[in-house]
């Protein structure tokens, strides 16, 4: 009951942004939903399941492109943005089927060469989906601070709904049996678990969320290309939030996700060009002395009773 | 409990994200400052290019400010060029084109490198009614979208494929099979396309047609189909690197042509530097060369002077895209004096109805935004220097065959 | 008749893919660390053998050495320095780690050296060899075959060595090998330094063929991946037929279907191999 009221109170702050901050600030809080739409997304097949999947990039890429393809078929903004997270969550579950029988470098390498096979074969349709020159959505017909405003909302709507399923996953039967795989696979398989359904099923919840993420960056920027939408970093930044926040956690893939993007804003005005290299500082430190993220840091400072478990 | 600590947390997250924006720049400064924003890729892959504009729009605000900086409506505004790197990455020049605007309240602006990331962030700029000037975005796809806020100085594509056609066939009827590599990549498969519109306009054949990807680190197969071919033209599209591989690969494995031309690389003086005796011969275009003459009302005066000046700060001769993004500047500064005023929906106006003379050319845009008086030159590469082949106002030479 | 000078390209082309991921895949099989710094290393052995030849003249195929020892020191550093603490760690956690130090060393290199593309123009380059219909550059040949015998060397140290044994010994078990008296912690720091020995070596090799710039980090590491994982993690022969395999597939999937789609072809070459020898071609099972 109190996870759900923490997030209601955050949602609710955040909801209020639109009232104090200007465009650019909103475009900040739109991106760090995102980021955390993506950690989160990553939390169920890596964080609870330990399946350390590169494909978040593969499923932000299909959810752009479904939406903004349909769109210039002249689909609605709407029907665009559906079908991004079926069409994720659809393939997700297909190609689940065939890489998760692999484990650890195996599955990680597999999922990797997803995003980057879907890259070129959108490069290789010129007609179908822009190939290589991208392709333009929509600009809406609102003013730039209503389309601020919508696509902020709609990027914390999404953040909020996903939230809210991790929040139900953990405490399922789902994430009881996930974190079972995570701690010993064959074990759970000889108990009778049917391992290959949860994880599955992981690996969909891993996808359908990113691909209507990818859908909603689609209409907000209105210009997609290939090596944006697929690119590696989209697969690598969750994978840094969550070790940030804390693996496996409810509310760890989203203050990954806002620290991250804090650490990249503030090393980007800082250092014109040498902002990548203080980046990897940071995460070379946070590595070394913090691996088991920020939240490990919360606990470790406030000396308190070992909750039950 | 467990409440007490979350809330905790996202006050302290709130605290992160709020240093993260104030620690940005401070309040817009005084109104004599004229700001123009330049996102530009000076790390990544894009970095020598990103750094070319840099040092064009450098070059022109010093020249601005070294007369007293811009007059308009009996104010003098001093100009300040705020830069960003986005890193080669196109969703981060978007953002940064936003920032530039929202947050350091940026005037105008200058676009990202190459047709893509401009044609990305001229989404921002259209929203936000902000000029921005691009020197390096020729493709059609940017200017067809009915944009008001969006200014090149680069000529379509076309205009750099039809010169060299008519001037290879005017040279030789025996030039018939032409074979073609373009990257697969918004401007280098756009300008592919133009020039095999070109030579087939020319009566010649189109042999080969191959694409390449982003990144590619072989070109044999491609080159191998094309000696299959037997070409009396070979035409490659790319970036330097992509082309300086092709170049060696050819070599390698024997593909030779009467003519062999390639853009977007012999342009840059390391072209010739980085493929040495390889280079000799290869002919290629650009928007604008360092022997052209012209007088102009800019800041700069004429192509002399822009030389002189630019030989005095990076010594050497710049290239189109260091030329082009001075010219951005240049020509930015002569619609803010018309106008008289900085405000940007006015300047646009003025922009859009440039018809004068610049150290760069001849300055006048299309209804999109493209710039159209210019006369791109045709050159070829000779004992590592460019031979200007075309307009004949300034030709240095005539185009060199190759033997078979 | 163009078939074989396809296959003689995709061989050619193989053989520096194997030179570019020998190292990479040492260090995966026996550190579990997957070493995102590994292109960047291969970059950092093409500027010394770069700046060797222009300052010193010496040829980058003698560099080979200079830019090996150079990433050996560098390799050892880092290892006995930063990854060893965390070495133990899952494979999530040393990948992020070197993800973060090759964020540093990539943006050093781009403030030291300018992203320019810059090469090595050898002033008597070996030319041409033209067998029948089949042309074959004289020192792409080289290099290859250069990389070949850099790469022999390798697996004849892994087998016949001392230092050698103990690596293979603490790639099939740590502990056992810890337990036998093998300094772990050294041999981790060896078995890192002589992955960086192999990348300065590939870096020096490719200085002649490939434009030099900080840039192509990336390229190589995306290649080292898939030679890998095709060969058999770990596994030197592996990387060496891995490399041949991809070199001969792309040259011949660029000549029937394009260049365009030859990185598509081989991923999805990449995948099915996946789904039916996870081990690779040479891998044995049971190292994951």
């Amino acid at each position: 009951m109190r996870t759900w009221l923490v997030l209601f109170v955050i949602v609710l702050l955040l909801a209020m942004l639109p009232l104090v901050g200007d465009n650019y600030l909103l475009r900040l809080a739109t991106t760090v939903c995102m980021y955390a739409v993506l950690a989160q997304s990553w939390n169920f097949i890596g964080g609870l399941a330990g399946y350390p999947s590169f494909a978040t990039a593969a499923f932000f890429g299909i959810g752009a492109y479904t939406s903004a393809i349909m769109q210039n078929y002249g689909a609605p903004i709407v029907l665009g943005w559906g079908s991004a997270g079926l069409v994720a969550m659809i393939f997700a579950a297909f190609i689940g089927g065939a890489i998760l029988h692999l484990r650890g470098h195996y599955f990680a390498i597999a999922s990797l060469v997803l995003a980057e096979m879907l890259r070129e074969i959108i490069n290789g349709m010129p007609d179908f989906a822009g190939g290589g020159k991208g392709l333009n959505l929509p600009i809406l017909p609102i003013s730039v601070t209503a389309q601020a405003q919508f696509f902020f909302y709609a990027m914390l709507g999404l953040a909020l709904v996903c939230t809210a399923t991790a929040i139900v996953i953990h405490r399922s039967k789902l994430g009881f049996s996930l974190r079972c795989i995570q701690q010993n696979e064959d074990a759970a398989n000889i108990l009778g678990l049917n391992t290959y359904a949860y994880k599955t099923a992981a690996f969909s919840l891993s996808a359908v969320f990113v691909g209507f993420a990818g859908a909603i960056y689609a209409s907000w920027v209105s210009y997609i290309e290939p090596p944006d939408v697929f690119d590696v970093l989209i697969s690598v930044k969750p994978m840094v939030m969550v070790l940030l926040g804390g693996l496996g956690t409810i509310f760890g893939p989203a203050l990954g996700a806002l620290i991250l993007l804090a650490f990249e804003e503030v090393v980007w005005r800082n250092f014109l060009t040498l902002h990548a290299a203080a980046l990897g500082l940071i995460i070379v430190v946070l590595i070394l002395f913090l691996p088991n993220g920020v939240l490990s840091l919360w606990n470790d400072w406030l000396p308190r009773k070992k909750p039950a478990r | 409990m467990l409440a007490i600590r979350f809330t905790r947390i996202s006050a302290a997250a709130f605290v992160a994200l709020g240093s993260a924006i104030l620690l940005g720049d401070g309040p817009a400064q005084a109104q004599d400052v004229l700001k123009v924003g330049a996102p530009l890729p000076l790390t990544g892959p894009l970095s020598p290019e990103g750094l070319k504009q840099k040092r064009g729009y450098d070059l022109w605000a010093e020249a601005a400010n070294a007369k007293g900086g811009i007059k308009a409506g009996g104010k003098t505004y001093k100009v300040e060029i705020i830069y960003t790197d986005y890193a080669s990455n196109t969703p981060r020049a978007v953002q940064s084109a936003e920032r530039m605007i929202t947050e350091d309240k940026v005037q105008f602006l200058f676009a990202p490198f190459g047709s893509g990331a401009t044609k990305a962030a001229s989404a921002i700029s259209e929203k936000y009614r902000i000029p921005m000037l691009a020197p390096s975005a020729s493709s059609q796809e940017i200017f067809d979208r009915g944009f008001k806020y969006i200014f090149s100085t680069l000529t379509g594509n076309e205009t750099v494929s039809e010169p060299i056609a008519k001037l290879v066939a005017a040279k030789s009827k025996n030039i018939k099979r032409v074979a073609v590599l373009a990257r697969n990549d918004l401007f280098p498969l756009a300008v592919a396309q133009e020039f095999e519109k070109a030579v087939k306009a020319q009566g010649m054949e189109v042999v080969t047609s191959e694409r390449y990807t982003i990144g590619a680190m072989d070109h044999s197969a491609a080159v191998t189909k094309m000696r299959s071919a037997n070409p009396d033209w070979v035409y490659a599209s790319g970036y330097i690197n992509d082309l300086i591989l092709i170049r060696k690969q050819m070599n390698d494995l024997g593909l030779k042509a009467q003519v062999i031309t390639m853009i977007a690389g012999p342009a840059y003086a390391e072209f010739a530097n980085t493929v040495g005796p390889l280079a000799e011969n290869i002919t290629s275009m650009s928007w604008w060369h360092p022997a052209v003459r012209y007088k102009g009302a800019d800041v700069f005066g004429s192509t002399e002077a822009f030389n002189a000046a630019y030989a005095k700060k990076y010594g050497g001769e710049a290239d189109y895209i260091e030329a082009g993004s001075a010219a951005c500047g240049a020509i930015l500064q002569m619609a803010i004096e018309k106008a008289g005023t900085i405000e940007p929906t006015k300047v646009r106006d003025a922009i859009a109805a440039t018809d004068a003379d610049t150290f760069y050319g001849h300055a006048r845009f299309n209804a999109g935004g493209q710039i159209n008086a210019l006369q791109p030159p045709v050159f070829q590469l000779v004992g590592g220097k460019p031979v200007l082949l075309w307009p004949d106002a300034i030709k240095t030479g005539e185009l060199r065959l190759m033997p078979k | 008749m163009i078939y074989l000078q396809i296959a003689a390209n995709g061989l050619v082309l193989g053989g520096l893919y194997a030179c570019i991921a020998v190292g990479f895949s040492l260090v995966w099989g026996v550190l579990n660390v997957i070493n995102i710094l590994h292109g960047s290393f291969i970059v950092l052995g093409s500027y010394v053998a770069l700046f060797a030849y222009s300052y010193l003249g010496i040829h980058p195929f003698i560099s080979t050495v200079i830019a090996g020892a150079v990433l050996y020191a560098l390799g050892y550093a880092l290892q006995a320095g930063i990854i060893n603490r965390v070495v133990m760690a899952p494979v999530l956690i040393t990948l992020t780690l070197t993800f973060g130090l090759d964020l540093i060393l990539n943006n050093a290199m781009l403030a030291a050296f300018t992203a320019d593309y810059q090469a090595v123009n050898l002033a008597h380059p070996l030319g041409v060899v033209q067998l029948g219909p089949v042309f074959l550059p004289g020192d792409r040949l080289a290099a290859m075959v250069l990389a070949l015998l850099l790469t022999m060397l390798l697996y004849r140290l892994l087998r016949d060595s001392r230092i050698g044994r103990a690596i293979v010994a603490v790639r099939m078990d740590r502990d056992a090998a810890a337990l036998m008296g093998v300094e772990v912690p050294r041999i981790n720091a060896i078995t890192f330094a002589a992955g960086a020995f192999m990348a300065g070596a590939a870096g020096a090799l490719l200085s002649i063929i490939f434009p030099i710039s900080p840039l192509n980090g990336p390229l190589f590491l995306g290649k080292a991946f898939v030679v890998c994982v095709l060969g058999g993690l770990g596994s030197v022969p592996g990387a060496m037929l891995g490399g041949l395999v991809l070199g001969v597939v792309e040259s011949f999937s660029s000549y029937w279907f394009g260049p365009e789609h030859a990185v598509t072809l081989s991923f999805a070459l990449l995948l099915v191999l996946l789904f039916v020898r996870p081990s690779g071609l040479m891998g044995r099972r049971g190292y994951e």
